[in-house]
């Protein structure tokens, strides 16, 4: 189990190396993917890599010449790890039009790191009407062309669909870790958890699927910590959340009983129907308005009853915002989400995520202050 | 150095129309009449159903002309609103809390709340102010997703798809609230008049090629709403017609907007509408004049091909889309290209990149497109970060450091081409 | 002396000692600033405070530390964040405070409290220094002022002038250009309270104000902060004696809590 774990950590900590070596051995192409809703199972059944981009560790320092300082950490990692020549082991890149930040990227980045391919998909709002489907539709047509063309290799019903029942596997392996930490909170920690997440947007899904599937087992017979205060974290859109947060966060006396996080339940949430249209398929996937998501456009599914139902669901005491910087999809929404929290009474604390180096200390003011307002003192 | 700035005589006609048009759409719920809010270039559709409908940039520019930005700004974070989102964004939700709780603000920038709203998603982050309001106040919303292309093979797909979202969504939906059918006629008359205005507008746009140029970006900043919100407003053929002549009579006798002029600049980004004075001030003493901008460039910019006649929706999909400027000079893939044109066109001697810290649309992509322009130009350009409104974003003394860098880089030039 | 409790808040800038007794009487307090050490600070502060009572800190039953340093007090029984203890000690000098605005050396912070003195709910300013007591230092060292001097320039502004920047780095570079300017000293001082104020009522607005209000922390002693903030928020601020102490005493209430169940 603990090599399992190890591995996960290596290799979210440092996907470049880790990639680079996969490549190589295995002589196939490996293909960048903006988040949050690219559906990868085409890259896939291209005979390709999908990889989710991530934030480096390193700070931004040569990105900032092409970017400025006010764009979320996300954005200008990549930027800056793309002009560092760290992206030089992908074949491409695929963005989509997910907010303003993602929908200028591709310009830079095509000037500074030259992908031999890249594509820009314009996924629609989730605006009511079935022109959006159709478009929709046309879009992953495009996308699936565009990757057969580059790969010399034809995506036909069958390949699309194993691609998508491999991928659909890893969906329900998540689902399982997921039930087991809310039956037993404290029973995998929290940058654990993000951990596995996060290693299965890096690679192949099929040995993702095989080391969960041992993993999985051997974490049920682990025990699981001091029942504490049961918290909700959500947010953390597009990025993952520094791992010292979730530690400091369960140092303090809490424990993460579920979430509502990109690098986390969103990303497994929704699996693809197996049907005669695959393509269709990851359409309708993508048209799903649960999880809700600010990026989509979708007014009328409100993102904080989604929350509320994940805390009653779990008995949390508690609900912790990650608040990515510079993210205004979230940022437009917090004022709506506070208030409401507010109404129904659930304690709610606002974490700011930067990609520079957190402020832990005041991290920790803010984190242990909500505890102290949860559990009285 | 000793300067001079000859202001326009017929732009002090815009303030009225301007007015006129702000204060139609605040008495319009006394007089029974709908009210649209709208975000990207979609008004025209509740025009045309005899709706006032404001615009989202149209009406955020115009509260940083009356020096109230601040003050809404100001509001919407009192009720919980985060600076670092887009200040437009901002200051709409400000205006709706102001009108919600009854917030003493300025008259004249009084907006009644909406029957409808219209998102048009050219900017994602404009649409969220509608989902904001929708979730507040429960304001019927209907979207129009209308994302600008980064090539130049999807701006035909894009348009079918705007347009059938505006013949599936839109017109239905104000059909709904209007309660009769969409005026397709009154539309073409809209059109009819835009068309005119802003050919007109084409050949005032001649006039920035002359040196020293008789007019300034900012003179046609205060004049971009005859071709833009107030589409349709018949005054809006004369002010151009006296806009053309008094341009005319100035070219002939040789007077520049900013004497002497020694600078012709390219403007990136939005215009700073909250601090329009401040900037020409700061710029004209060193004989610095901005002359062109792919901002104020993308509103409609052929008009020659606008055909209001037989179908007003079609030609303005295709103005919008494959004819027009708007879709194609947002992202910095397709405005390059665009850029370059303008360069060689109005002697350009320098680049200002306008980058607006709440403003993702326009702040990205600037570095590389003054490498890329100096490149193939050997001009220079520098960033200057700003806002369009919040004046809280913006730090003079960095301001006039950038400027001057930027001036003695283009005598640097200058000196050693000459050599 | 039958019971005496302690509490200590390690700031950024300064460390407050209050000392209190079994019927939660203030005995003494003490305020020292902080120097990088913040260890020999609280037992400085906390010594001081007792010598004036003829005790040392063997005669104290508990100890509650507080504020950035708080983790670091190894005589502490226990350590709470100062937000708690704003709202335990707002609490204990006005029991009708609904809002509590603490502005501290390096951050700043609106807190809603309930009529028994806890924190219901609360933000806090983001890393940026705008709106704190570092802030106010930096621009009186622009203006060339002290922050008693500041404050009392300021009442004398009568031009109406905008400091419009609230990063720290930009206001200090925009005071210089208006000293260049010509503009007087008095009016950029008011300007700099009114930024500040901006940036607090920014901060309420994301919790809502509920009267009544408020406020603690060093910055509280600066009659033009208070004046620039009672302006823009519209209600008059309750300010305890010593501003500066009240997360002290929050910590001592607390102590004495833990000390006497």
């Amino acid at each position: 189990m603990e090599r399992i774990l190890k591995k996960f950590f290596e290799l979210t900590a440092n996907p470049y190396g880790s990639l680079a070596e996969w490549k190589e051995k295995n002589k196939k192409k490996v293909i960048g993917c903006y988040p949050m809703q690219l559906p990868e199972e085409i890259i896939h059944a291209a005979g390709m890599l999908p990889v989710i981009i991530w934030r480096s560790n390193e700070p931004v320092t040569m990105g900032h010449a092409h970017i400025a300082p006010f764009n979320c950490g996300l954005t200008r990692s990549f930027v800056d790890d793309a002009v560092k020549g760290k992206l030089s082991f992908l074949d491409g890149v695929v963005f989509y039009r997910m907010c303003l930040q993602a929908q200028s990227l591709p310009f830079i980045i095509e000037r500074n790191a030259c992908p031999s391919y890249m594509e820009y998909l314009y996924l629609p709002a989730l605006y009511p009407g079935a022109s959006i489907r159709d478009y929709l539709i046309e879009e992953f047509e495009r996308l699936k062309k565009s990757l057969e063309e580059f790969g010399g290799q034809e995506i036909t019903v069958q390949s699309l669909n194993r691609s998508i029942s491999v991928y659909n596997r890893n969906r329900r392996l998540l689902a399982e870790v997921y039930a087991l930490r809310r039956e037993k909170p404290g029973l995998i920690k929290g940058r654990e958890m993000q951990a596995i997440v996060n290693s299965s947007m890096l690679m192949p899904k099929e040995e993702h699927n095989r080391l969960l599937e041992e993993l999985i087992p051997e974490l049920k017979k682990r025990s699981p910590a001091d029942q504490k205060v049961r918290v909700v974290i959500y947010g953390g859109l597009c990025q993952t959340v520094q791992p010292e947060v979730l530690d400091l966060i369960e140092s303090l006396g809490m424990v993460i009983v579920d979430d509502d996080m990109y690098v986390g339940s969103r990303y497994f949430a929704n699996e693809v129907e197996a049907s005669e249209k695959p393509v269709e398929s990851l359409a309708n996937r993508y048209l799903k308005k649960l999880p809700p998501c600010p990026t989509k456009g979708d007014w009328e599914t409100d993102w904080t009853d989604y929350v509320i139902e994940i805390v009653k669901r779990n008995k949390a005491q508690g609900v912790i915002t990650m608040l990515v910087k510079f993210c205004p999809p979230h940022l437009c929404y917090y004022p709506d989400l506070k208030r409401k929290f507010a109404e129904h009474g659930i304690p709610e604390v606002l974490i700011e995520l930067e990609h520079e180096v957190i402020s832990l200390e005041q991290t920790r003011t803010r984190l242990q202050s909500f505890i102290e307002i949860i559990g009285g003192v | 150095m000793e300067y001079k700035l000859n202001r326009l005589k017929t732009t002090s006609l815009i303030g009225p129309m301007v007015d006129k048009h702000w204060e139609g759409l605040r008495l319009a719920k006394q007089k029974g009449e709908k009210v649209a809010w709208c975000s990207g270039p979609l008004f025209i559709f509740p025009y045309a159903m005899n709706m006032k409908c404001h615009f989202m940039a149209g009406y955020a520019a115009y509260c940083g002309g009356r020096n109230q930005a601040d003050r809404l700004l100001e509001i919407a974070e009192d009720d919980g609103d985060l600076p670092d989102t887009c200040s437009y964004h901002r200051l709409h939700m400000g205006m709706a809390a102001a009108v919600e709780k009854g917030i003493p603000v300025k008259e004249e920038v009084i907006l009644p709340i909406p029957d409808l709203m219209i998102s048009g998603r050219l900017c994602p982050e404009m649409s969220h102010y509608a989902e904001g309001l929708y979730r507040k106040m429960g304001i019927r919303v209907v979207g129009v997703d209308a994302a600008p292309p980064h090539r130049e093979e999807d701006m035909l797909p894009m348009e079918r798809f705007f347009e059938r979202q505006i013949k599936e969504n839109l017109i239905p939906a104000l059909e709904e609230v209007c309660g009769r059918p969409f005026d397709y006629d009154r539309m073409s008359e809209i059109l009819a008049v835009l068309k005119k205005t802003a050919e007109l507008r084409n050949e005032c746009w001649e006039y920035f090629k002359k040196t020293p140029s008789p007019w300034t970006l900012w003179d046609y900043g205060v004049s971009i709403a005859p071709v833009f919100y107030l589409m349709g407003n018949p005054e809006t053929i004369p002010y151009y017609e006296k806009l053309k002549a008094e341009l005319a009579e100035r070219a002939e006798q040789n007077v520049g907007a900013v004497e002497p002029e020694k600078y012709r600049l390219y403007w990136d980004g939005w215009l700073p509408w909250g601090f329009l004075g401040k900037f020409i001030r700061k710029m004209a003493p060193f004989g610095a004049v901005p002359l062109v901008g792919r901002y104020p460039w993308e509103f409609f910019p052929h008009p020659e091909r606008i055909e209001p006649y037989p179908d007003p929706v079609r030609t303005f999909v295709k103005q919008v889309y494959s004819d027009g400027g708007l879709a194609r000079a947002n992202l910095p893939a397709l405005a390059l290209p665009e850029i370059c044109k303008w360069i060689e066109t109005y002697s350009i001697d320098g680049l200002i990149m306008f980058s607006s810290k709440t403003c993702r649309m326009w702040n990205m992509g600037h570095p590389d497109t003054i490498d890329e322009i100096e490149r193939r130009y050997g001009i220079p350009g520098v960033v200057i970060e700003a806002d369009m409104v919040d004046s809280r974003m913006l730090s003079e003394a960095q301001i006039d450091t950038r400027l001057s860098a930027l001036f003695e880089m283009i005598e640097t030039r200058k000196k050693a081409r000459k050599r | 002396m039958s019971l005496m409790v302690a509490g200590v808040d390690i700031g950024s800038l300064c460390t407050k000692t209050v000392i209190l007794s079994a019927e939660r009487k203030i005995l003494s307090f003490n305020i020292l600033r902080s120097g990088a050490v913040y260890r020999g600070a609280a037992e400085s502060s906390l010594n001081e405070a007792l010598k004036t009572l003829g005790f040392n800190i063997k005669d104290l039953k508990y100890v509650v530390s507080t504020g950035y340093g708080r983790a670091r007090v190894p005589f502490a029984d226990a350590e709470v964040t100062e937000i708690t203890c704003h709202a335990r000690g707002a609490n204990y000098f006005f029991p009708e405070v609904r809002t509590v605005i603490d502005i501290g050396g390096q951050d700043s912070k609106v807190i809603r409290v309930n009529e028994t003195g806890q924190a219901v709910r609360f933000v806090m300013n983001d890393k940026c220094a705008a709106g704190t007591g570092r802030f106010l230092e930096v621009m009186a060292g622009a203006l060339g002022v002290d922050l008693e001097e500041m404050s009392e320039i300021a009442l004398y502004a009568h031009e109406d002038i905008e400091v419009s920047s609230t990063c720290t780095v930009f206001a200090e570079s925009e005071i210089i250009s208006l000293l260049a300017g010509g503009y007087e000293k008095r009016e950029i001082a008011a300007a700099i309270y009114k930024a500040i104020a901006r940036r607090i009522t920014g901060l309420t607005g994301q919790i809502g104000l509920v009267e009544k209000v408020a406020m603690t922390g060093g910055v509280a002693k600066s009659g033009g902060v208070v004046r620039a903030l009672e302006k823009k928020l519209g209600v008059a601020l309750l300010i305890p004696p010593e501003p500066q102490i009240v997360g002290a005493c929050g910590a001592a209430l607390i102590a004495r809590e833990k000390a006497l169940p």
